[in-house]
């Protein structure tokens, strides 16, 4: 792995929990916590993706421990983001947030067990709230942690997905190609 | 019941060795303490909701001894005596770099995070009203602060080169972390005795 690509991992993984602040101040439902992840892989590609999911959960894991068992999804959102780049998925809205649509899907159904098995589907509020309605909605329990797991991703990627896309055809074409998959990603190459 | 199969010695050990230790051990400072309550208090309040009274004690338990022993490791833990000792180990310096160079990053973005959102306000943007007005926001908010990062990952990258951050070479730590063989053992036994638990558990 080269310098450049090294330097990247943790810059990425410190924009997936920066973004807290921004949607703090927009009051979205959304997380963005993988944005990182999967800006990191559209530019250099699955290893520096998964390293960056995997720096990303570590780091948060030291401000709260009930991150860690989901390092899982960062892994799976590096490698489906990875599918998406090689398809160039990141030239416009119109592919990429389908493409996020369907990656709120995968990490939905990826999520679901470990946050039924290990933390009862109380990961955080906001699924917890929308798992409670799954439960008034007569859902069994592992289908109420579906909802509520569903109804947080599906959106949240969608967004990341656009919002990286934007990012890329954001950057100077000469930035962009000094990292190997960025160009491709946006179907330039 | 859980451990009915332990042989009756080691139950009289595990229930003596805890409480033992709970009291030996240093007891947390009022930082550390408060943090793991804060952390832990939404999960028993969120699993009251959705689980009844005995399955909610036995998930937030769980929980709360997570949420308490990482507080304390990060209240004790120094990023630069982990580098040190990872590098000693043997570990790549690369490695060792990630973790510290992420740590020291989230700070620092947040904090330009902060300035963007007030400048952007300075500017007339309006973080509220419809889902639509919201998400052009974002869009506004979000896309300087990670170009900017992105535009740092050069400047990183020859400060690296610059520091024989390369790759494949070896360093060698200053001062590393004294790593008595005592607490070698210590580590080993607390790994065996969790693989133990969870043969025992499974199989």
């Amino acid at each position: 792995m080269s310098i450049r690509l090294l330097a990247l991992i943790p810059v990425a993984a410190a924009i997936s929990l920066a973004l807290s602040a921004v949607v703090d101040a927009v009051a979205l439902p959304l997380f963005l916590d993988t944005t990182g992840t999967i800006l990191a892989t559209a530019l250099a590609g699955p290893t520096v993706g998964v390293a960056t999911g995997v720096v990303t959960s570590a780091v948060n894991t030291l401000r709260n421990p009930t991150f860690w068992p989901f390092v899982v999804v960062q892994i799976i959102v590096a490698l489906y983001a990875w599918v998406a780049a090689r398809a160039g998925l990141f030239r416009s809205f119109r592919t990429a947030v389908p493409a996020g649509l369907g990656l709120g899907v995968i990490a939905s159904v990826t999520s679901t067990p470990i946050s039924y098995l290990v933390f009862g589907c109380t990961t955080t509020g906001g699924i917890a709230l929308t798992t409670a309605l799954g439960k008034a909605l007569g859902l069994p329990p592992l289908g109420a942690c579906f909802f509520g797991s569903f109804v947080s991703d599906f959106g949240d990627k969608a967004v990341t997905f656009a919002l990286v896309t934007s990012v890329l055809h954001a950057l100077p074409r000469r930035t962009a190609a000094r990292f190997p998959w960025a160009l491709r990603a946006i179907g330039a190459a | 019941m859980t451990g009915g199969r332990l042989h009756p010695f080691t139950l009289l050990a595990i229930a003596g060795a805890l409480p033992a230790l709970a009291w030996i051990l240093p007891a947390p400072r009022g930082g550390a303490a408060t943090a793991a309550v804060l952390t832990a208090a939404p999960f028993w309040l969120f699993l009251l909701l959705l689980h009844d009274v005995p399955t909610t004690i036995a998930i937030g338990l769980r929980i709360t001894t997570m949420v308490a022993s990482f507080v304390w490791l990060v209240a004790a833990l120094q990023p630069a005596r982990l580098v040190e000792a990872m590098v000693a180990a043997g570990w790549s310096a690369s490695v060792a770099y990630l973790l510290a160079a992420t740590l020291s990053a989230v700070p620092v973005l947040k904090a330009r995070a902060r300035r963007i959102v007030d400048a952007q306000r300075c500017r007339g943007l309006s973080p509220r009203g419809g889902i639509a007005a919201r998400l052009r926001a974002l869009r506004a908010l979000a896309l300087p602060l990670v170009l900017s990062a992105l535009h740092e990952v050069d400047e990183r990258a020859l400060a690296l080169e610059t520091r024989g951050l390369v790759p494949g070479i070896r360093r060698t730590p200053l001062a590393p972390p004294p790593d008595p063989a005592v607490e070698q053992a210590a580590r080993w036994a607390l790994l065996l005795a969790c693989l133990f638990a969870l043969f025992r558990r499974f199989l």
